[in-house]
């Protein structure tokens, strides 16, 4: 079947089969490889795509039914989102496997809670697992990206006024 | 450039892709140990490339201390996950429908899966015959004991131990468990092979391109040079991708198919292909009044699972450790790998380490209540020190097993009160004897390219190394290249384990600019660390140098449930110099949590040798939320000190503090991981030996003894109520 998708941006159309997922559509179409297989049951988090803004778990939803929806995985950020540069300058990472899952919650996270605390961060990212361990770092990044959004949009706040 | 991991363009063994290719899938043992008694693949279509026992009969053997392997089991399957068949398909679905095509019938076998038990002389055999592997096993002496399932045995010979417990005013014994768990490394085990003619070319992440090298040509009976391997970056490995894994199946598949073979397993199977040791380990220790350590005896029973892989390397290993960073003038160790029917079981961040430390020091804290001792005197009494010799016979070094204790100690306020805290130092080897080299090579527009083995699983061996060779040629390290690890191109390394590559490869690489500077293009580096332990007296040298850290915990128990949690966890770790300091943090942060999964709750479970947990959602890894509330370290340096490894050292230090925290409670534990319901049955010793000791029960034990088994009964009741209206309301919201 063909289905109708935005991904990263860009209006496509695709054949898909009615009983894969999402996660395999956008390997193998797209060649989108910071979208990785671990857990196969939505636990984990390596998989984590923004469908409509909202993180989801590619590896467990059909892709018929993300039609219509647009779709955003770590390469449509390009490389200059805060959330990426705060990672990068808390080295919020050592495989790198998790990580384009994590900065993809981590968005979703900071635009509904621009202010969030360790608690809140910690519960949020209950469902992207990271291995080698680097929450410490990661927590440290969640900040500096919040600060910085937060510094961002008092700027445009001031401009426009 | 922007760091390749935050914008995904990391490429691991799973993204790479060769023209033509086919998709493996590998069908699996159900039971634990079965002949085979017939295999039939008859109905797997044409254009699928089936691997059966039969065709693995034309190659040889391989493991690396023991060459217990063919590429498929012969005749015999000794664990349920065993591979008995492999297919190679046009698609990964099409390979899947076919392993439902072939039949196999089995005929079951007797299985043993406890380690003390398959140890006796009585025991049902794993294996019926021992053969060494030349590759591994010269390093250290393997000694099998043929005709039982002991495939190494490792002892320590130092003094006179029962001479040493008869002078012992004060001696405690205790016999400790610890559980199997998985690497669950995020990215699976992802192998792709080529042969072009009887040349093998394999993309695999591995941290051991060379010892897989030597491996392969054996199994295949051609030259080491031969054979191509391209080390990938690694999402994770933490000992999992080393050695022989999937490389040998998917090499066959390839040379059967004559086309490319890649396999990415499934997350289950990776249950059934690499495993941490289970261990019971058995620790009898003496002291004088006055807390001199004057003796200690451990047996080690290292369950290595269906295969040894390295085994006998992590029972060595874990053997000349258990005495502990101390002074014992009498010391007899006996540290056993031995064959079961679980799945294999080998290198796991700590190689045996961890085990041997949650005894040693859990048996330290035991010791210091006999002795009524403060458990930091008592280990400060005793710690080696620069010029002791350890049991090994030989000197210690650059040692700071005293400073490494007391910021512990110090970082959980232990003079404030020592109640609900506890403490762990230890001593780890680094891979001995060692050899690793490097080539600098200078290139026309200015930059420099790097050429070495060392392979990148997150663990920032590679920035660690542009770091130094930046320094060293006095560029920025932009100007380093440092492609993945070839074994055409890379010189010679022993492999990327131990913690040793930024030691080992720091060294290398000042040779390798030297010898540039005096030649212009290309400069060439090796460093050899020599040493080794007889394996029958344990004497010698067990490691060129001492990976050293130490932990302290805090914990606050609800003695109501058992439940416990760690409020404050800090490690203190010799780092010696530091060369990346926030590569170096990760390297404590990530195994300080990664010990704390250990310690509250990674287990594997086994019902008659089949993992009942093999996923993420029943087996738990940490996630942020596990994190203490207050989760300290220290990286400790000297002046002009050499670099010590640091990618294990905070790991096994961390659950015997937690251990050591609720022992101060009053609460004994012994087996890892630690569960609610054993804190529970420690609450009801406690209150069971304050009976004992007073002849009546203290009376607040007492009903809240009553109280909380009240309690259980009701809470499972209201646990059971809540998730029934828990359920409801979901079915309303789904159907509204």
């Amino acid at each position: 079947m063909k289905i109708a998708l935005k991904v990263n941006g860009k209006k496509v159309r695709v054949e898909v089969a009615p009983d894969e997922m999402l996660l395999e559509v956008l390997r193998r179409e797209f060649g989108l490889r910071s979208v990785r297989e671990t857990c196969g049951i939505g636990v984990c988090g390596a998989c984590t795509v923004l469908v409509d803004g909202e993180p989801i778990s590619a590896c467990i939803l059909l892709a018929p039914l993300a039609a219509g929806c647009e779709i955003t995985t770590v390469e449509g950020l390009g490389g200059e989102h805060p959330v990426q540069r705060a990672f990068v300058e808390a080295q919020a990472f050592q495989c790198g496997y998790c990580t384009p899952g994590m900065i993809l919650t981590v968005k979703r996270l900071l635009e509904e809670n621009p202010r969030p605390s360790n608690e809140e961060i910690e519960n949020y990212l209950g469902g992207n697992l990271c291995r080698c361990g680097c929450y410490v770092k990661i927590l440290a990044a969640v900040k500096l990206a919040a600060s910085e959004l937060q510094g961002a949009k008092q700027l445009s706040l001031k401009s426009r006024g | 450039m922007v760091d390749p991991r935050v914008t995904g363009a990391v490429r691991y063994s799973q993204d790479v892709e060769l023209e033509g290719m086919l998709h493996a899938r590998i069908l699996r043992s159900p039971h634990p140990h079965a002949h085979i008694l017939r295999m039939d693949a008859s109905k797997v279509p044409e254009g699928v490339v089936v691997l059966s026992p039969h065709d693995a009969r034309e190659f040889g053997r391989y493991g690396p201390q023991i060459k217990d392997q063919t590429i498929l089991p012969l005749d015999r399957v000794r664990y349920v996950g065993d591979p008995v068949a492999a297919v190679a398909a046009e698609t990964e679905e099409e390979a899947e429908e076919a392993l439902g095509l072939i039949e196999v019938e089995y005929e079951e076998l007797p299985a043993i899966f406890d380690e003390v038990e398959a140890a006796s002389e009585e025991a049902l055999l794993v294996h019926d015959r021992i053969h060494l592997s030349e590759n591994d096993a010269a390093y250290f002496g393997i000694r099998p004991r043929q005709g039982t399932n002991v495939c190494h045995r490792f002892r320590i010979r130092h003094g006179d131990v029962e001479a040493g417990f008869r002078e012992a005013d004060v001696v405690v014994e205790e016999t400790f468990r610890t559980a199997s768990a998985q690497h669950a490394h995020m990215e699976p085990h992802a192998t792709l092979a080529r042969w072009q003619g009887e040349r093998l070319e394999l993309w695999t992440g591995t941290q051991t391109p060379f010892n897989l090298r030597m491996d392969l040509a054996g199994l295949f009976g051609i030259p080491e040079e031969q054979i191509r391997i391209v080390s990938l970056p690694m999402g994770g490995a933490f000992g999992a991708k080393t050695f022989v894994r999937l490389e040998a199946i998917v090499a066959a598949l390839a040379r059967k198919a004559g086309r490319p073979v890649r396999c990415i397993l499934e997350r289950d199977e990776e249950w059934l292909t690499l495993n941490r040791h289970p261990t019971t380990i058995k620790v009898r220790i003496g002291a004088r009044r006055d807390g001199t350590l004057v003796a200690k005896r451990v047996e080690c029973w290292a369950n290595t699972g269906a295969y040894a892989d390295c085994g006998p390397g992590v029972a060595q290993k874990m053997g000349f450790a258990s005495p502990g960073p101390y002074r014992i003038p009498n010391v007899r160790v006996d540290s056993r790998a031995v064959y079961t029917n679980l799945p294999p079981n080998g290198a796991f961040r700590g190689y045996g380490q961890m085990q041997c430390t949650w005894a040693s020091e859990r048996a330290m804290d035991l010791l210091a209540d006999a002795l009524d001792m403060d458990p930091l005197e008592l280990r400060l009494k005793n710690v080696l020190r620069n010029g002791d010799r350890y049991c090994t016979g030989e000197v210690m070094r650059d040692v700071h097993f005293d400073e490494c204790l007391r910021s512990a100690a110090e970082a959980v306020g232990w003079s404030e009160g020592r109640q609900g805290k506890g403490l762990c130092v230890m001593l780890k080897g680094m891979q001995t004897p060692s050899r690793a080299s490097i080539a600098v090579e200078k290139n026309d527009d200015g930059t420099y390219t790097v050429l070495c083995a060392t392979a990148e699983m997150g663990q920032g061996a590679k920035r660690a190394i542009r770091l130094l060779a930046a320094e060293l040629l006095g560029v920025e390290p932009g100007k380093v290249h440092f492609p993945d690890p070839d074994t055409d191109v890379a010189p010679y390394d022993t492999r990327t384990t131990s913690s040793r590559s930024t030691h080992m490869m720091g060294r290398a690489l000042e040779v390798a600019v030297e010898d540039l500077r005096k030649n212009g293009r290309r400069g060439y580096g090796e460093v050899r660390d020599e040493g080794g332990l007889d394996p029958d007296t344990g004497q010698g040298i067990a490691s060129s140098h001492w990976h050293q850290g130490a932990a302290a915990a805090e914990v606050e128990v609800d003695e109501e449930t058992g439940k416990f949690k760690v409020r404050r966890l800090h490690a203190s770790v010799y780092a010696g110099r530091v060369v990346d300091r926030a590569g170096a943090e990760l390297q404590n942060e990530g195994s300080m949590i990664m010990g704390l999964g250990t310690a509250l709750f990674e287990e594997i479970s086994f019902s008659d040798g089949q993992a009942t947990n093999a996923n993420l959602s029943d087996y738990n890894v940490p996630a942020a939320g596990d994190l203490p509330e207050l989760m300290t370290h220290d990286l400790i340096e000297r002046d002009g000190a050499e670099i010590h490894g640091l990618g294990e050292t905070a790991l096994p230090p961390v659950p015997p503090a937690v251990g050591n925290a609720l022992h101060s409670l009053g609460l004994h534990v012994t087996d890892l991981p630690i569960t609610a319901e054993s804190v529970l049955e420690a609450v009801d010793r406690r209150a069971e030996r304050e009976v004992a000791a007073t002849g009546h029960a203290p009376e607040a034990s007492a009903t809240t003894t009553v109280a909380r088994r009240a309690a259980r009964v009701l809470g499972v009741a209201g646990l059971a109520v809540l998730g029934a209206g828990v359920l409801a309301l979901l079915v309303r919201k789904v159907r509204g």
